[in-house]
């Protein structure tokens, strides 16, 4: 069976400070509604858009990092159509025809395929840089059945990134993979937050064995995409199976349910009247911009970072683990740079620690869940120089530092064998009357004799069992000495 | 006709204490009361209480000694497509009466922060579309030279408060000619700048590639203090220029032996025989004072109008796509979104702003686009590369209208004649150039003027030429008896 699947994917630069056109915030989570918006954003009549550079910087590094060729500037078109959640009723786009000039024009992106270690190639046809709409809320009943709609405007005007693939995808995994892939690369770049809930959509086109094209719209996380592509191939198949054409159409991915359904047919064709918007003269791209951006795209490229760590020859699935935990790698590097072995610190963080914090339910992305790199160097140091088993790191210390990070290692630390032995040779030679009962039968004198230790060595971190199993060791051994 | 002091001057004697702002308010709004009932220059007034409070504030200030903005004491009207947030902006149209805007322009903030007085919010065509100022949703101007005659427009209110005195400097809009065309019209002066001189932060827009708020008043020296105020780089307007504010007020008046003028057939031709013959007489005064006059050509010039239509209805219909009864005062009241976007479109919007629209929208759709909308701005290329060309070595001289001022409801009912009367003007918006009309003649008691184009960033040089024309003909600071 022969697939053919092209992504059209919505990133929001989440991370780039303001608006696109103004001074209002790109991240607008967690605002009261319609708190995050300005006249700009509000599309009032004499108010002007005014490009925020950071976010052409952002998109430009993004179009370097995907090798795309670059134009010497950039224009903006309208794209008009009527919605309520788009205040101009117009959005400010690159249209790529009527004197429209997007920010890239032929990447590719590579990506890779963590279960056999090969990296797959898929063309970029262009990136726009365009605002996203506001947000529409219906209550009761849904979009059919609500009498009313509430518009939230905080997102209006968002800056976005529209990344068009050409159909060079084979599988739904492979497009799960690329999707994944791309949102890693987008959040080194400093563009994005994956994990921000919107932050992106996909709209994937498939055919199947040569089929018509259908377009599947509004899929809301990686998982998803390899789901609603699978379910499109079945569907396809099916109906061919039954004699059935395919037809070229639009479908919207229920994610609630599972399944693909189809949009109501528009009776008129799409005409969005693009033109260049009057308002944004061209934005030339120059040296000095494509630099910076150069910069930028080189921190995020992820094949030399994975070889980087190869390099040190940290084993694959650790290293891809630490890069796709951004604050474990960068953990993991300054953890190296003060010396720490490359190998036994990828272990303890893209393994152990890494799956502590899961176990915890915390989250690995919040770089303040991590410690600092002193602790994590003073664990592989311990390790190494075999005063602990890496077991004993696992077991107990790695527990205690991931639900207190910031803690300092000697207050968690389980006492070492040696301190155990000194403190019970001398409990034992104190407490003669206590042993003597203890021999005599009086097993509570045991539980006296723990506490007697635990008082001398001084410290919290000490577990009790450890101290009576070396306590009944001594005594039986000296027994058994004839003493 | 009489002579009122100029604008500059009377600001001037404000500040020394020889004329009082008080005094000055109550001649204004007397004038006001007088003349407003024929010609209806306004869409709405500021208070005549807060027009004195005002106008007593600056006049304590200046006895008290402090410093007081250059237009301390002066009151000027706006255009009523200017964003003020303490007055209703309208742009003409049932869609926003009354709608507030949460911010005011840019030229606005600029008069205020020189102690100038908002009188109020002058007339125009709806949406800044259309010639006369009969287009509006709040009645036409009548031309106070003679109230059967339009003022020209779109900026017709604004010319109009002029003319009767009713404001002593003016800002306009000029997309096509609109403030140029009344100025000619109401023997006033306007001034449309190089395009991104002045901010459009605050104007509503009707065709934002060509338009440029323009200062209007009764003389040469008056528009040149306005436009400093209001000129200068602007970061809340992307297509501002980054340039130094104008310093157009103290250009002194040009040496008519550094001058070359150049008389460019197309744009000297086609006007009434009237106009021609006042054309060609201040010329000829020019040219014996030692003006050097020259010939050029610009072929060009006949597909300037429809190019010009063209652009601005196609950035008319996406301008005007945001007027769908959620935001602004006029509802549809339908029952479902899509039926409220249509009935609130059909009642707030005016035929001819909706045939603008339809238009505009044809110019731009699929398959038509290449033949219309881009044609025209390939026509502009051309057409501005010309201009630049000309102005380069000297100051255009053109016809400001082919006609005088018409009657009321005369050419309305030709739209072909009516877009015609723009044919001059719309040259200096497609090259984005600076051009100057001012009063040269009366031709039985009705304004007859002349325009200048010049260089971009030639500001300076046409108002030295501008008072130059006005020692010759003394028509500075005109108002009607
Ligand atoms: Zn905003």
């Amino acid at each position: 069976m022969k697939v053919t699947i092209g992504l059209e994917i919505h990133v929001q630069m989440s991370e780039a400070g303001s608006k696109l056109f103004c001074n209002c915030k790109a991240n607008y989570r967690g605002l009261d509604v319609n708190t995050n918006v300005c006249p700009v954003c509000l599309g009032l009549p004499g108010a002007l858009p005014v490009v925020s550079r950071r976010s052409v910087e952002l998109a430009l590094a993004t179009a370097l990092a995907l090798k795309c060729e670059i134009p010497k500037f950039i224009v903006f078109t309208r794209k008009h159509y009527f919605y309520p959640d788009l205040p101009k009723n117009y959005q400010i786009s690159m249209f790529e025809r009527a004197g429209g000039v997007p920010i890239c024009r032929n990447g590719v992106i590579s990506f890779l395929d963590p279960s056999t270690w090969e990296w797959k190639t898929c063309r970029i046809r262009r990136i726009n840089i365009e605002e996203d709409p506001g947000r529409t809320v219906y209550e009761e009943g849904g979009i059919t059945g609500s009498p009313y709609a509430l518009v939230d405007y905080n997102r209006s005007g968002v800056p976005l990134l529209e990344i068009v693939t050409e159909p060079d995808i084979r599988t739904p995994r492979d497009a799960r993979l690329l999707v994944e892939h791309l949102l890693l690369m987008l959040e080194y770049l400093g563009v994005t937050n994956p994990r921000l809930e919107g932050v992106f959509r996909v709209d994937a086109n498939i055919s199947v064995n040569g089929g018509e094209r259908v377009e599947v719209k509004n899929i809301g996380s990686t998982l998803d995409v390899e789901k609603a592509l699978n379910y499109e191939i079945l569907r396809q198949t099916k109906i061919r199976e039954a004699g059935g054409l395919i037809e070229r159409e639009t479908r919207h991915w229920d994610a609630m349910r599972g399944v693909t359904r189809p949009l109501r047919h528009k009776e008129y064709e799409e005409e969005y009247l693009y033109f260049p918007d009057p308002d944004l003269p061209p934005i030339a791209i120059t040296g000095e911009m494509l630099e910076k951006a150069m910069g930028m795209a080189a921190k995020a490229d992820l094949r030399a970072l994975l070889g980087e760590l190869l390099k040190l020859n940290v084993p694959p699935e650790h290293a891809w683990s630490l890069l796709t935990t951004r604050p474990s790698l960068e953990l993991f590097r300054k953890t190296v740079s003060l010396g720490g072995d490359p190998q036994l610190t990828a272990r303890i963080l893209a393994v152990d620690y890494k799956g502590e914090l899961r176990e915890q339910g915390k989250d690995p992305y919040d770089p303040s869940n991590w410690p600092p790199p002193e602790t994590v160097l003073e664990l592989v140091k311990l390790t190494i120089s075999g005063v602990y088993t890496y077991d004993t790191i696992k077991g107990l210390v790695i527990p205690a530092l991931a639900s207190n990070p910031q803690a300092r290692l000697e207050t968690i630390l389980p006492e070492r064998a040696s301190d155990i032995d000194v403190a019970v040779e001398e409990v034992l030679r104190e407490e003669v009357k206590a042993v003597r009962d203890y021999l005599q039968g009086k097993t509570q004198a045991l539980n006296y004799l723990v506490g007697r230790v635990i008082k001398k060595i001084g410290r919290k971190a000490v577990d009790p069992r450890v101290i009576r199993e070396a306590l009944e060791k001594r005594i039986k051994s000296a027994m058994g000495a004839g003493g | 006709m009489r002579r009122l002091k100029q604008a500059w001057e009377l600001a001037r004697d404000f500040r020394e204490g020889v004329e009082d702002p008080v005094e000055h308010a109550y001649k204004v709004l007397e004038a006001i009361s007088r003349w407003e009932g024929v010609v209806n220059a306004y869409i709405s007034l500021e208070s005549p209480d807060l027009v004195v409070e005002e106008a007593e504030r600056v006049a304590r200030g200046i006895r008290a000694g402090e410093r007081v903005g250059k237009l301390a004491g002066l009151l000027v009207s706006v255009k009523d497509n200017i964003c003020t947030s303490f007055l209703p902006t309208t742009a003409g149209s049932r869609m926003l009466d009354p709608y507030i805007p949460p911010f005011n322009a840019t030229v606005v903030e600029r008069l205020l922060g020189e102690d100038a007085i908002i009188i109020g919010k002058t007339n125009l065509d709806e949406f800044a579309m259309g010639s006369t100022t009969e287009l509006s949703a709040f009645g036409p101007t009548r031309n106070p030279w003679d109230p059967e005659r339009v003022p020209g427009g779109s900026s017709g209110g604004s010319a109009a408060s002029l003319a009767y005195g009713g404001s002593d400097l003016s800002l306009g809009s000029d997309t096509g000619g609109s403030a140029r065309l009344p100025a000619a019209y109401t023997a006033t002066v306007g001034f449309k700048p190089t395009y991104g001189l002045v901010s459009r932060y605050g104007l509503i827009p009707y065709g934002n590639s060509l338009e440029q708020i323009s200062p209007m008043a009764r003389s040469v020296r008056d528009v040149a203090l306005l436009l400093d105020v209001i000129g200068g780089w602007d970061p809340l307007d992307a297509t501002s220029l980054r340039v130094d504010k104008p310093r157009t007020f103290t250009a002194s008046k040009a040496d008519p032996r550094r001058v070359t003028i150049c008389i460019v057939k197309e744009l000297a031709e086609g006007a009434d025989e009237v106009i021609e013959r006042a054309y060609w007489r201040i010329l000829k005064r020019l040219e014996s004072e030692g003006v050097e006059l020259r010939e050029e050509e610009l072929p060009i010039a006949s597909k300037a109008l429809p190019a010009y239509y063209t652009i601005a209805f196609a950035e008319a219909s996406s301008n005007l796509a945001r007027y769908d009864g959620v935001f602004y005062p006029m509802k549809g009241g339908g029952s479902s979104w899509e039926e409220d976007v249509e009935l609130a479109r059909m009642k707030g919007f005016g035929r001819e702003v909706k045939k603008r629209i339809l238009m505009g929208v044809y110019a731009l759709s699929e398959g038509y686009r290449d033949e219309y909308y881009v044609a025209a701005t390939k026509i502009r290329r051309v057409l501005r590369d010309e201009v630049l060309r000309i102005t380069r070595n000297c100051i255009i001289a053109s016809q400001a209208s082919p006609i005088l001022p018409p009657r009321l409801g005369e050419r309305l009912d030709d739209p072909l004649k009516l877009y015609a009367m723009d044919v001059y003007t719309v040259i200096a918006n497609l090259a984005g150039v600076p051009a100057l009309v001012q009063p040269i003649e009366f031709h039985n008691g009705l304004p007859i003027g002349i325009q200048w184009m010049g260089k971009p960033l030639g500001e300076e040089e046409l108002v030295s030429l501008g008072l130059l024309v006005e020692e010759l003909t003394g028509l500075a600071g005109v108002v009607v008896d």
